[in-house]
C-alpha cells in the first residue's frame, strides 16, 4: 500500500494556546482515515492544515511526496477539502458552481466538461443544478460541494463533518457517496462527531483529545483493545 | 479559460449584478432629469421677466428707467396702485417676483443732485438659483441707469473733462504671472474658471476609491459570510492571483461605474451651469498662462488618479480581511473614507503648497492627497512635485500589496478579523 499523507510531530499554536501539540498519522492510498474527539480537540486544525489553509507550527506534512511547507500548490492540485460549514456562490447556478470550480483543475474545456459531468453524477441534484445555488435546502447545497470535492478525481478528499446538519436521508446517501469513492482509489481524510458514521465509513480512526493523539486503529481493534462496545465507550476509556 | 480568467470573470460577475446596474441608472436618470429641469429654469430666468413698476413720477428720468428695463428684456407692467402699500399686496397676488417704487419727485431731485431712493422689491417665492438671477439682473440694469446718470450729470457740470476720467482718475490693468507667462486680467475671474474647469476631478477620484474599496472589502465580507473562502484558498490557484482578481475586478467595475456616474454628473452640472458661460476673453487668457491640462497633464494626472486607486484597493483588501460579515464590512470603509475626505475637502479651501510644515507632512503622508494636489501642480508647472507624488504613492501601494499577498499566505486571513466589543485586532 502506498502512503499518501504522512504526518510527523505536527504542532499548531494561535499565539501562546497550543492547539496541536505533536500529532502523527498517516493515510495509505483508498483508505478512509477519521479523526475523533471532543469540540477543541484540534481535528478541524490538523484538517484546515492538511488543506494547506493553515500554517505549520512545528512537524512535517508530506503527501504524496510534497513537503506541505514548501510546495502548497502541488498539494492542492491533488486534494479537495469540504469544510465543515462550507458555502457555495449563492448567485451562481449550481452547474454554473460546478464548472467554475471545474476550471481550476482542467486544462482544456473537453476536460472540464468531463469533470463538469462527473459532479453532476455525484451531487444527484438533477434538474435543481441549473437552479441558483440561492435557492437551495442546506442538504441540496452540501451535496453540492461534496459533489466539487471528489469530481476532480482528487488523491485525497478531507472532509470536515461531511454530513454535518442533514438529515437522515441526505445523511445515508452522503457517506454511500463517500465510500463508493473511496473504493475507488482515493483517500479520505474526515473528522466526526458521529461515531455511528465513523464505524460505517472509516478503516481505521484516531482519538484525539487536547491536541494529542490517544491512539489509532481500526474500530474493530479499538473496540477489542479498550473492551468496548462501540467507539463511544472507547473514546471515554482512553480519555481516562 | 485559464485560471486567473476564471476567477477574474466570476469576480466581475458577483459585482455586476441587478442592485449595481439599476442603482448606476436610477442615478443618471435622476443627474439627467434634474439638470435638465435646472436648465430650464435657469434659462426662464433669463428670458423675458414680468416686472412690475410702480411709476409715482411720471418724468422722463422714470420712465427712461423703464426703458432701460425693457432692454434687459424684462416686461414692465404698470402697478395701477396708488400708493406703494397697495402696490405690494397687488405685487403680491401675482405672479411677479419683482416689483420697482420710483417715488414722486424722483426725476426733480436727481436733477437737483438730491436723489430721492427708489424702492425695489423681491418677492421670494423659492431659494432656486434661477429665482436669484432676476433680481441680479434688476440691480445691474439699476447699476446701468446710474452710470448713465452720472455721466450725464458730469458733462453738464464739468464739460470740459470726460465723466469717466471724473469717476475713475486712476487707471489700472491687471496682470496675472505664472511662471514665465504673463497676461493681461483678473487673477480672480481666472482662478474662478480655473476652478470651475477642475472642480469636477477631486469628485470623480472621490467616487472611484470609495466605490471600488467598497467593492473589494464587500467581496472578500460576502466569501466569509457564505462561507466560500475557505474553499477558495484550497483550489489550485495562487493566493496572489486571489488577492489580485478581486482587485481587478472591483478597479474595472469601480471605473465602469464612476464613468456612467460623471455621465449623470455632467448633464446636471451642464444643466445648473447652462446659464452661466464664462467669458470668452478669460479663456483665452487661461490657454495663453499656460493653465490648462493639455497632453501631459491628462496622462500626469490620468496616472496619479490610477495609483490612488491602486492604493485604496490594497487598503480595502487588507480591511476586509477583517471584515466578519457584510455588516461589519460597511464600517471597515470608514478609515479609506476618512483619507480621502480629508484631502477632498481641503482640496476645495485650502493651498496645499503654504501650509504650515507638519500640516503639510501630514497630508503627504495621505496617498490619496496626491492627485488631489496635481491638478493645480501641473497647470502650475510643477511636475516634479506631481513625479515624486506618483513614485510615493507606487511604493505604498507596492508595500500594501506585499502586506495583503503576506496575508493571504498565511492564517492570518482566516483568523485575523476586528471586534468591535474588545476593540483589538485578534491574530
Amino acid at each position: 500500500m502506498t502512503t499518501v499523507l504522512k504526518v510527523e510531530g505536527l504542532k499548531k499554536s494561535y499565539g501562546t494556546k497550543e492547539a496541536l501539540s505533536g500529532i502523527d498519522f498517516e493515510v495509505q492510498e483508498g483508505e478512509i482515515f477519521a479523526l475523533i474527539g471532543p469540540n477543541g480537540a484540534g481535528k478541524t486544525t490538523t484538517l484546515r492544515i492538511v488543506a494547506t489553509l493553515l500554517t505549520i507550527s512545528g512537524g512535517k506534512v508530506t503527501f504524496l511526496g510534497h513537503d506541505l511547507k514548501k510546495e502548497p500548490e502541488k498539494i492542492r492540485e491533488n486534494i479537495s477539502y469540504l469544510p465543515e460549514e462550507a458555502g457555495a456562490y449563492r448567485n451562481m447556478k449550481g452547474l454554473d458552481y460546478l464548472r467554475f470550480m471545474a476550471n481550476f483543475y482542467a486544462g482544456d474545456g473537453e476536460k472540464a466538461d468531463e469533470i463538469v459531468r462527473r459532479g453532476e453524477a455525484i451531487a444527484e441534484l438533477g434538474s435543481a443544478l441549473k437552479d441558483k445555488v440561492g435557492t437551495y435546502s442546506k442538504g441540496m447545497v452540501r451535496k453540492l460541494l461534496l459533489g466539487r470535492a471528489l469530481m476532480t478525481k482528487p488523491a485525497m478528499a478531507v472532509l470536515d463533518e461531511p454530513t454535518s446538519g442533514l438529515d437522515v436521508i441526505n445523511s445515508l446517501e452522503v457517506r454511500e457517496i463517500i465510500k463508493r469513492f473511496a473504493k475507488e482509489g482515493i483517500s479520505v481524510l474526515l473528522s466526526s462527531h458521529n461515531m455511528l458514521e465513523i464505524e460505517f465509513l472509516s478503516d481505521r480512526v484516531a482519538l484525539i483529545d487536547k491536541g494529542r493523539i490517544l491512539d489509532a486503529g481500526t474500530s474493530g481493534g479499538l473496540k477489542d483493545k479498550y473492551q468496548a462496545p462501540n467507539l463511544e465507550v472507547v473514546f471515554r476509556s482512553a480519555v481516562r | 479559460m485559464n485560471k486567473f480568467t476564471n476567477l477574474l470573470v466570476k469576480e466581475i460577475r458577483d459585482l455586476v449584478n441587478k442592485q449595481l446596474v439599476t442603482s448606476l441608472l436610477m442615478t443618471v436618470l435622476i443627474f439627467y432629469f434634474v439638470g435638465n429641469m435646472a436648465k430650464s429654469e435657469m434659462k426662464r430666468a433669463e428670458a423675458t421677466q414680468t416686472i412690475s413698476v410702480l411709476d409715482l413720477d411720471q418724468s422722463t428720468l422714470s420712465k427712461g428707467l423703464a426703458a432701460g428695463l425693457k432692454a434687459a428684456s424684462f416686461k414692465v407692467e404698470w402697478s395701477p396702485a396708488k400708493d406703494p402699500e397697495a402696490a405690494v399686496q397687488a405685487a403680491k397676488q401675482g405672479d411677479t417676483y419683482l416689483l420697482i417704487v420710483i417715488p414722486e419727485g424722483f426725476g426733480a431731485s436727481v436733477d437737483r443732485l438730491e436723489p430721492k431712493e427708489i424702492s425695489t422689491f423681491t418677492f421670494l417665492r423659492s431659494f432656486s438659483i434661477g429665482g436669484m438671477r432676476k433680481s441680479e439682473i434688476l440691480r445691474a440694469v439699476i447699476g446701468a441707469t446710474n452710470n448713465y446718470l452720472s455721466n450725464d450729470i458730469l458733462k453738464k457740470k464739468v464739460p470740459d473733462v470726460p465723466a469717466d476720467i471724473l469717476k475713475t482718475p486712476i487707471k489700472s490693468k491687471d496682470y496675472v504671472i505664472v511662471k514665465d507667462k504673463m497676461a493681461e486680467g483678473s487673477a480672480s475671474t481666472i482662478s474662478g474658471l480655473v476652478w470651475s474647469q477642475s472642480f469636477l476631478i477631486p469628485i470623480i477620484l472621490f467616487v472611484i476609491i470609495m466605490s471600488s474599496a467598497q467593492m473589494v472589502i464587500s467581496a472578500v465580507a460576502m466569501e466569509k459570510q457564505n462561507k466560500t473562502l475557505e474553499t477558495l484558498l484550497t483550489v489550485p490557484i495562487r493566493r496572489t492571483s486571489v488577492v489580485t482578481t478581486k482587485m481587478l475586478a472591483a478597479g474595472i467595475v469601480g471605473l465602469l461605474s464612476a464613468g456612467i456616474y460623471m455621465i449623470g454628473m455632467r448633464s446636471f452640472m451642464g444643466g445648473m451651469t447652462g446659464g452661466i458661460r464664462a467669458g470668452a476673453a478669460a479663456g483665452a487668457v487661461i490657454k495663453e498662462l499656460g493653465l490648462t491640462l493639455a497632453g501631459r497633464g491628462y496622462v500626469l494626472l490620468g496616472v496619479a488618479m490610477f495609483f490612488a486607486i491602486l492604493c485604496g484597493l490594497a487598503m480595502a483588501m487588507i480591511l476586509g480581511v477583517l471584515a466578519e460579515d457584510l455588516r461589519s464590512a460597511q464600517t471597515l470603509i470608514m478609515p479609506i473614507m476618512l483619507m480621502i475626505l480629508i484631502p477632498y475637502l481641503l482640496s476645495f479651501f485650502v493651498d496645499f503648497q503654504t501650509m504650515p510644515l507638519p500640516a503639510k507632512l501630514l497630508i503627504m503622508a495621505i496617498p490619496f492627497s496626491h492627485p488631489f494636489m496635481a491638478t493645480p501642480n501641473i497647470m502650475l508647472g510643477h511636475y516634479s512635485a506631481v513625479l515624486y507624488g506618483i513614485l510615493y504613492m507606487a511604493v505604498v501601494f507596492l508595500v500594501l500589496v506585499f502586506i495583503a499577498a503576506r496575508i493571504f499566505s498565511t492564517d492570518r486571513v482566516l483568523t485575523m478579523k476586528l471586534r468591535w466589543g474588545k476593540k483589538k485586532v485578534v491574530l
